[in-house]
């Protein structure tokens, strides 16, 4: 047997006092506060997608043929402030919305389809760039992003969580659990890159396991925190045999064994664990359960950054309780007007229920975590008859800690969708200069909103 | 070997290849030339893999762990393990696993002394380091190296605490997360006189042996056979391929393996209209799955005989809910218990194409679907592309001049539209000749108060319903040549490359030698050329 090498004595638990783990979870205190958020007299904002499928119903501002159909736009206001018929519901919380935009990314014409709403939407929608192509034309349309979503982009820049990070960088959550395809990357909407998703959690029972389960003592942890490096020693010797693709791979692996070794020298929360859920429900139930979970989490800044995903992209989704009988998708193929309108409104009073939790949840600074909120609301597409791209629905919801107007009607005709990005980056103090990718960079954020 | 690739007719703008991968257009031959073997891909083991190879190597009970759904792009887990990169949760996922494991073994004294062989007095006592040597040939394949036998033990005794069973724990804690434990990794040795070729050593191809034939790792005798060199020759290959498959185990492998060739998965969450189908439950789903494998239980292991007939038999197994829906007699069907019966002559269903779970899965909850059930026909069955529709094309199906249009007519009206007229008129033919059997798959004689129009084409062939489709299938090569595809898929964890034509074709020859015995099949595959190479990968 070879020489045996020391286990690293990591430095270990930053805030051990006499040996009980102090965690650095804290509920937001006025010591931890940037000084912009305490300038603002509110915590450090958080980030967070809400996304629903499918879009909204069709009208003329869609294209000719929607226009056809001579059916009233109900989503759009009218003026400055956010009303409207759609919007009735998410008005209570003041959310700002974004009309007339849409994606302005290149669309290669090999392989074929990549105008697909699902997809150049989705992607756009969330990432700023073009979907990767590969494997796109295949039967099961294995489609993937070129670069993070935003929720990711955002939990791993430098200057998000700072010398900070919580105990989750982020967390992903799913309601619906109907899919389009089985084939696991449009069951997600948050990726870090290409063939590399966040398939978000679908059960609250799992969703409370991974925040608030008991940790084991400081001790224990500190014992499987070391344990990893031994780990990594085996990834990084398989690594050197590696091609570039697997290798990569693997060092993702490897910086997530990292990540865990950091959470587990943050050790136990201090958070007030909330009843454990039951699972089930319709998707309202659902929907208020998983957002109180996530609701506790950031309170006691277990994580900054979420998405939570209402459906999934093309959903299939069955809404029966509305006395539509076919899945979503088809219900937008087929023309349906009337059950998509109902559809759209029901997906809206869910938001609008997650935004009534976060409201009623209130800060220890005063406030309520909708002062803190950043939260992009948006869907893969225009409208589902025709997949059409144009008038993308965006919403903003939450005051940024001060950085976002409330409220707002900003419109755009033909305005690039990414930004929206650029507003929200901007927004959480992140500086860019420009924002988009493959045709769709743009410089200037959305007018009004910071 | 220089052959031509078979040709397929040229129907259409929107008729794809065989295979998807290949780069020639459809009415020109193909040259194939000789086999030179693709880079390795290094698959993580799907979620059954992981559970069966605890379960092999720990005994049950084992705790009842989450972990990362599998993604299955191209159909299958193997590709989706060898593409998807592993998510942070998914690590700690993994993490948790490995603690929970280790504990319900180790935390158990009568268990981890029969699992140990000994009791060690104090942490670094030989039983530990015996034992985890020994276990970690199973997690990993292959012996130890030195260097990792000595980084395990060394955790084995750093950790303990005092107490060498909490240094075990953590060991296997440990292994139960390597690398060399949840990737398979198939590096190869290089092969002289072949540059870039290197050929899988004995433990790698025993690997991919009993991944392929029991969907876990090799079992002891395997391992030994690895390690002898028996591996090194056909005819060893040969021996251990008919071992592994007289076993158990292959019966629920290749049972995978068809459940994801024929992306059974869509069955779950099936949901029916219940103003239409006041008779679906969700245990209906269920049985219509078991119809299938049992299916494919009679023809590829019962019977061993020629796998087309999967596609045109009329004999069948059916539980009570099937019975009543296909309208046959089986006194002794219950609701557990399949018997097997014969399909009607006379009647409108043979082969699987008209068991309820294809019907049924390529249906929407108020209608069937023409299109999709030709879809499958030409994307799972045959290995056709479709391409996805244009963009900006209007989707809906008019409901038409008439109040009782049909889904026929509708359907009809829409390819009249010259942008969606190519893709459906390749498409929907084979898909009209199943509508005499609704939604949930029942028979029908109506739709819309009109008499179902059952007829329909394959490539120009005019059909006169899913029977006749049933025995155009029974021959038509691109059957077994799209089986031959997705065996390759599933095996390999990757789509085949071009350079691998020569073998893929080789192996159809010999399937179709065998009289298309899929046992023979795998056999075939298990003991080629291509099974046991790699392209040396790109740094």
């Amino acid at each position: 047997m070879s020489a045996s090498k020391k286990l690293s004595r990591r430095r270990f638990l930053r805030g051990a006092i006499g040996g009980t783990a102090v965690a650095l979870a804290l509920p937001t205190l006025e010591a931890t506060l940037s000084s912009r958020a305490r300038a603002e007299g509110t915590g450090d904002p958080f980030f967070g997608v809400v996304f629903w499928a499918n879009g909204l119903p069709w009208h003329a501002g869609h294209g000719g043929e929607q226009a056809s159909a001579g059916m009233p736009d109900l989503w759009t206001p009218a003026g400055a402030t956010a009303e409207s018929p759609l919007l009735a519901e998410l008005q209570r919380h003041r959310v700002s919305v974004a009309t007339g935009l849409q994606p302005h990314t290149e669309v290669p014409s090999t392989p074929p389809g990549q105008g697909d709403g699902h997809m150049r939407g989705f992607m756009v929608g969330l990432t700023g760039d073009r979907i990767r192509p590969e494997g796109f034309d295949h039967p099961s349309h294995t489609l993937t992003a070129l670069r993070p979503t935003l929720d990711q982009y955002i939990a791993k820049h430098p200057d998000f969580y700072g010398d900070l990070p919580t105990r989750f960088r982020s967390v992903q959550v799913g309601v619906s659990t109907a899919r389009f395809h089985d084939y696991g990357h449009w069951n997600a909407v948050s990726y870090n890159g290409p063939d590399s998703l966040n398939l978000p959690i679908l059960q609250p029972s799992q969703l409370y396991a991974q925040l608030f389960a008991v940790p084991p003592g400081a001790d224990v942890l500190e014992r499987r925190a070391r344990l990893l490096d031994a780990v990594m020693d085996d990834a990084r010797s398989l690594q050197s045999q590696l091609g570039a693709g697997d290798r990569m791979r693997v060092e993702a692996h490897l910086d997530h064994l990292s990540e865990i070794q950091r959470r587990f020298s943050i050790g136990a929360g201090t958070c007030e664990a909330p009843a454990p859920p039951s699972d089930g429900g319709d998707l309202l139930q659902k929907t208020e359960t998983m957002g109180q979970l996530l609701a506790v989490a950031l309170q006691c800044n277990l994580t900054r950054v979420f998405s939570f995903m209402l459906t999934s992209p093309a959903t299939t989704h069955v809404f029966s309780n509305l006395g539509v009988p076919d899945g979503m998708h088809k219900t937008c193929h087929d023309g349906h007007w009337e059950r998509v309108r109902a559809i759209a409104a029901h997906q809206m009073a869910a938001f609008a229920r997650f935004l009534d939790t976060l409201e009623a949840t209130e800060e220890p600074t005063g406030g309520t975590l909708m002062d803190r909120a950043c939260i992009l609301g948006v869907s893969e597409y225009g409208e589902g008859w025709k997949h059409g791209t144009r008038e993308l629905p965006v919403v903003l919801a939450g005051g940024a800690s001060g950085a976002l107007a409330r409220g707002v009607h900003v419109r755009e005709d033909g305005g690039n969708v990414v930004k929206a990005h650029l507003t929200i980056l901007r927004a959480l103090g992140l500086e860019h200069e420009s924002w988009g990718w493959n045709g769709g960079e743009v410089r200037d954020h959305l007018p009004g909103l910071i | 070997m220089h052959r031509l690739l078979p040709l397929l007719l040229a129907l259409t703008a929107c008729n794809g290849v065989i295979g998807d991968m290949s780069p020639q257009p459809e009415d020109e031959p193909a040259e194939v030339g000789p086999y030179a073997p693709a880079e390795a891909v290094l698959p993580r083991l799907t979620g059954v893999q992981y559970r069966n190879v605890l379960v092999d190597v720990f005994g049950e009970p084992l705790p009842a762990v989450t972990l990362e759904p599998d993604t299955n792009p191209y159909l299958f887990s193997n590709i989706g393990g060898a593409t998807t990169t592993l998510s942070e949760r998914g690590t700690a996922l993994y993490d948790d696993a490995a603690h929970a494991i280790a504990q319900a073994v180790v935390g158990d004294a009568a268990r981890r002394t029969e699992l140990f062989g000994c009791e060690p007095a104090a942490p670094g006592d030989a039983c530990v380091p015996d034992g985890l040597g020994r276990i970690g040939r199973q997690l990993f394949r292959r012996p130890l190296t030195a260097d990792e036998e000595a980084r395990w033990v060394n955790v084995s005794v750093e950790l303990a605490v005092g107490d060498p069973w909490q240094g075990a724990r953590y060991a296997l804690a440990g292994m139960l997360q390597s690398p060399f434990f949840l990737y398979r990794a198939e590096i190869g040795d290089p092969i002289a006189g072949e540059d870039g070729w290197r050929r899988l050593n004995g433990y790698e191809l025993a690997s991919r042996l009993s991944f392929l034939f029991w969907n876990t790792a090799p079992d002891a005798e395997l391992l030994d056979a690895a390690a002898s060199g028996a591996l090194d020759t056909k005819e060893g290959v040969l021996e251990q391929a008919w071992r592994l498959l007289e076993d158990e185990r292959a019966r629920d492998a290749i049972q995978h393996f068809f459940a994801e060739y024929l992306d059974l998965g869509r069955l779950e969450g099936l949901d029916r209209d219940p103003e239409r189908y006041a008779t679906f439950t969700p245990t209906v789903a269920a049985s219509m799955r078991s119809e299938v494998e049992l299916l494919v239980d009679d023809v590829v292991f019962r019977r061993d005989t020629d796998v087309r007939e999967l596609f045109a038999t009329r004999q069948t197994f059916v539980n009570d809910e099937l019975a009543t829906l296909y309208g046959v007699d089986a006194p002794d069907a219950t609701p557990i218990t399949f018997v097997p019966v014969e399909l009607p002559e006379s009647g409108p269903r043979a082969g699987i194409l008209t068991t309820a779970a294809f019907l049924a899965m390529n249906a929407h909850p108020t209608e069937t679907s023409p299109t999709l059930r030709g879809k499958y026909v030409r994307e799972r069955v045959l290995c056709q592309t479709v391409q996805p529709p244009p963009p900006d094309v209007v989707t809906e199906l008019a409901m038409g001049e008439e109040e009782a249009a049909t889904l026929r007519e509708r359907l009809e009206q829409h390819r009249r539209d010259p942008a969606c007229a190519p893709c459906h008129a390749f498409i929907d033919p084979p898909g009209f000749l199943f509508e005499s059997f609704d939604s949930m798959g029942g028979h029908r004689t109506e739709e819309a108060g009109m008499p179902v129009n059952t007829s329909g084409d394959l490539d120009g062939i005019p059909l006169a319903d899913a029977r006749d489709l049933a025995t155009m299938l029974r021959d038509d090569p691109r059957v077994p040549r799209c089986m031959v595809r997705q065996l390759h898929r599933h095996a390999t964890g990757r789509l085949e490359e071009q350079s691998e034509m020569a073998a893929l074709l080789e192996l159809e020859d010999t399937f179709a030698a065998s009289g298309y015995r899929f046992r023979d099949l795998l056999v075939a595959l298990a003991t080629s050329e291509a099974f046991r190479t790699v392209r040396e990968v790109t740094p």
